[in-house]
């Protein structure tokens, strides 16, 4: 028999447990899927049933899946359980991994001494360029956004990261604050919804 | 964007010489950066002060007698 399991939209681990399941009851089974993690599982699950396996890239990130018992399908039974002991259940694209969010939320690093700080920052900021994978965001709030400005002691480093595609938001309500307006010189003036927004949306912070 | 260019970095005893050396560097309106130690360098957490190639001499001069420098290195 032949079937056809929608699993668009649903949360790991459905899609491969239903996978699992038409799998089992029938010679032929297309699962439509429409996020990376599903099909990674379910690409899992083949390897271990011994199924055939094919995908056909749909429009929009759809993806069908073609499973196809063979003869060595099912000879070495896998439970439900070993199969989502196994499953990574992660929320967070590959693409996305590792993905980087520096927070400069004061003009100096650290607390303790003003004028060490200023060096710190400097350095730190100027370390970002060799970083591997650059951060992806570079988030500027409170005395963070005087490092923006035109006067700048990190304008140059900023300005290459911003070359190298790094996102600078620099916050405006703290822009607005100490009438730095007609200063900044590096960044885009953001928001509160799109700091929150992207610094949920992290992998890792890095706050100096 | 920049043109690339060749640098060297003056290296000294301790961050108040670097200090030091930056606020004389300020003063003459020498264009220079303090950046971190670079890792074949030291190891140490240092800082240094990074300047144009053709600076050096100028460099050099202004600090003479106020500011001792290590040694510097091309980067």
């Amino acid at each position: 028999m032949k079937v056809t399991v929608d699993a668009r939209g649903l949360a790991c681990p459905e899609p491969v447990l239903l996978a699992k399941k038409a799998i089992e009851e029938n010679d032929e089974v297309t699962v439509i899927v429409d996020d990376e993690i599903a099909l990674e599982n379910i690409r899992r699950l083949a390897s271990k049933t011994a199924c055939g396996f094919s995908v056909t890239e749909k429009e929009g990130g759809v993806r069908e899946i073609a499973l196809v018992r063979t003869e060595a399908t099912g000879q070495h039974p896998v439970d439900s359980g070993a199969i989502t002991a196994e499953l990574s259940c992660a929320v967070v694209p590959k693409k996305e991994m590792g993905a980087v969010v520096v927070i400069l939320s004061d003009n100096r690093m650290g607390r303790g001494d003003d004028v060490l700080g200023d060096i710190l920052i400097r350095s730190f900021v100027h370390t970002l360029l060799q970083l591997k994978p650059l951060p992806v965001t570079i988030i500027c709030y409170n005395a963070g956004v005087k490092l923006a400005v035109k006067a700048s002691p990190v304008l140059d480093d900023l300005r290459q990261l911003a070359q190298a595609g790094v996102d600078i938001l620099v916050c405006g309500t703290c822009v607005n604050y100490f009438e730095l307006g007609d200063q900044i010189a590096e960044g885009r003036i953001s928001n509160m919804y799109d700091i929150a927004e992207t610094m949920a949306g992290a992998v890792r912070l890095l706050r100096p | 964007m920049r043109e690339p260019q060749e640098f060297i970095v003056f290296l000294f005893p301790s961050v108040s010489y670097v200090l030091k050396a930056e606020k004389i560097l300020k003063e003459q309106g020498i264009v220079h950066k303090l950046i971190p130690v670079p890792r074949h360098i030291s190891s140490d957490c240092g800082v240094c002060l990074r300047v144009a190639v053709g600076q050096q001499e100028r460099v050099a001069g202004v600090l003479q007698g106020r500011v001792d420098w290590e040694r510097t290195v091309f980067l």
